[in-house]
């Protein structure tokens, strides 16, 4: 593990993030934004875990933990929300529901 | 854990259990009045347990917290405003449909989370702060079910405010990579000391900054507001602009500041840039907006351009600004938003400038509160508005900002135009049936709340000294 230089892992993790970002930007049904928030919250995961290792402290891995746990909270809640516009709108498009405008 | 490190901490242990009561009472007695009491109870209790915790201050409590005079004052402002916005709530809730009490309960939870915010000497505590709050929010705007435009207003929230805490954990993984510590008060040393890459220093600060940025709704991260501001129930939106906000700016000076001149330095431009873009970018917008509630939204961006003045300024008289800003902001925007939950009905929110035509002939008192509160936000002498904006121009020109002087004043000129339009709209004749809004008539704990607001906003405005002590006591710890 220690072979690998950090930046290594910060670059992977930093690709992630990008991949990340890129599908909450262009992907138009919700569960696949929801999926690409994932995998930004995973790849800031990932990057604590990378510094934690350049440290030799388990910091980082506390943070993942955090992470996890809130990432979890946090798609229950989308996925409540999911549902809702499902009911609503009749679709998982989310250019339908995007009326307030000025 | 030692007992006094609990007395530290009793206001937020205190709202925690409150919690789990109001939980608990929802689940064994469903009934709107009690929680709502239950509620206020909690509230009160946690705000007793403030002098409590204020005779350890300054304490630090694990590496996480940090319990200080600046942490309890700003968790005393956001404890006051919890209060009445569940005093707003409850007029409103009562004409809502469907379940009730567990709006309570989120608005606990994200207090909650705006408490643990400001007292934060920890990335991990930001974190974990930040996300109740967050949490909390989502559901509390897409509260109303049935109401499209509250879904849309959730989703949306939830999807940007997702986006931006995964750009400020990045951020802080990237300065945990650099400097080995994730304290702020260790971080300062680690910069001081020198040797740290700047490149993913100033990366990491940067994306941390885009989170703040959107919490805070500035220019260029603004897009959210109009949006939820508009699609919220009334009273989640006077939340977003007072708590969420509130909090993340004393935690953004908190972390600024305790950085050093030297990360101070490297952002000035930066935050140069965003301030004067808000305070354009926000006046501009609201120019154009026929929606009171979208309109108040616009113009929360161009104040919280004018505060960001405060904070650029620095040292102890910009920071005392800044939280004699943004104490006289929240009253205002309260009284404000106060107002429009009043007078919404179950169908929707009132938000169109029509449900105001004429309002002061049909309903005089709430027609003076929305005026008290317009004038304030537009900074008139002897509004609590005037002597925040006053004290901002101070702080900018003693720090010798010229640039951001003549900026707030154009755009204080720009922001007389659309309040004052709201407050003339609402002096005007309209023949009795073309009245649009019926308005249901005011619960008692709206209006002791909308008095109290006014009251307050006129004693700010009139005789600020005992704010501003207070406040200068609170700030001396965290500002050299």
């Amino acid at each position: 593990m220690a072979s690998i230089p950090m930046e290594y892992g910060l670059l992977l993790a930093g690709v992630l993030f990008a991949l990340g970002f890129i599908g909450v930007l262009v992907r138009r049904n919700i569960i696949f934004i929801l999926m690409s928030l994932e995998i930004m919250l995973n790849a800031a995961g990932l990057a604590f875990i990378v510094a934690g290792a350049r440290w030799m402290q388990p910091d980082g891995q506390v943070m993942y933990l955090f992470i996890l746990s809130m990432a979890a909270a946090e798609v229950s809640v989308g996925l409540a929300l999911v549902l809702r516009l499902y009911h609503e709108f009749d679709t998982l498009d989310t250019d339908a529901a995007s009326q307030m405008r000025g | 854990m030692t007992a006094s490190d609990l007395a530290a901490l009793s206001p937020l242990i205190t709202i925690a259990l409150m919690v789990l009561a109001v939980m608990l009472a929802i689940a064994f007695y469903r009934h709107h009045l009690v929680t709502f009491i239950l509620t206020l109870a909690g509230i009160t209790l946690a705000f007793l347990m403030l002098p409590v915790a204020a005779a350890q201050a300054p304490r630090q409590v694990t590496a996480l917290l940090i319990l200080d005079r600046y942490a309890l004052f700003y968790m005393g402002l956001l404890l006051i405003a919890s209060f009445v916005v569940a005093l707003l709530s409850y007029g409103y809730l009562d004409r809502h449909e469907g379940a009730r009490e567990e709006f309570y309960l989120l608005l606990l939870l994200a207090t909650l989370g705006g408490a643990a915010l400001v007292a934060s000497s920890h990335f991990a505590a930001v974190f974990l702060g930040l996300e109740t709050l967050s949490v909390a929010l989502y559901v509390l705007i897409a509260y109303p079910r049935t109401r499209a435009r509250s879904i849309e207003a959730g989703i949306k929230y939830l999807i940007l405010a997702a986006a931006s805490a995964a750009f400020m954990l990045f951020g802080m993984a990237l300065v945990y990579a650099e400097t080995g510590t994730m304290e702020f008060a260790r971080l300062a040393g680690v910069l001081a000391g020198g040797g740290a890459r700047q490149g993913l220093l100033l990366t990491g600060q940067a994306m941390i900054f885009i989170g703040v940025g959107f919490k805070l709704a500035v220019a260029p991260f603004h897009v959210w507001a109009p949006d939820v501001y508009e699609g919220a129930p009334a009273p989640v939106t006077a939340f977003i602009a007072t708590l969420s906000k509130g909090a993340m700016f004393a935690l953004l000076l908190r972390y600024f500041t305790g950085l050093g001149d030297q990360a101070y330095q490297s952002f000035f431009l930066v935050v140069a840039v965003i301030a004067i873009a808000s305070m354009f970018v926000g006046n501009l917008l609201a120019l154009v907006q026929t929606n009171v509630k979208r309109l108040l939204a616009c113009s929360s961006i161009a104040h919280l351009g004018y505060l960001l003045v405060a904070f650029l300024a620095g040292g102890s008289l910009g920071s005392t600004a800044a939280a004699f800003y943004l104490a006289a902001y929240f009253v205002t925007i309260l009284g404000a938003f106060g107002v429009i939950a009043a007078l919404s009905r179950r169908e929707r929110d009132a938000d169109s400038l029509d449900d105001y035509r004429g309002l002061f002939w049909r309903r005089p008192g709430l027609a003076s509160v929305f005026s008290a509160a317009l004038l304030s936000l537009s900074g008139i002498p002897l509004t609590a508005g005037f002597m925040g904006k006053l004290y901002v121009l101070i702080a900018g020109v003693r720090s010798a900002l010229w640039l951001m002087v003549v900026a707030l004043a154009v755009n204080t000129v720009i922001g007389f135009y659309y309040y004052l339009r709201i407050a003339f709209n609402m002096f005007r004749d309209v023949p009795a049936e073309e009245v649009s809004l019926t308005a249901p008539s005011l619960s008692l704990a709206g209006s002791v709340a909308l008095v109290a607001l006014t009251l307050s906003l006129v004693w700010v405005g009139v005789y600020p000294s005992p704010l501003i002590h207070t406040i200068q006591s609170a700030v001396a710890g965290v500002v050299p």
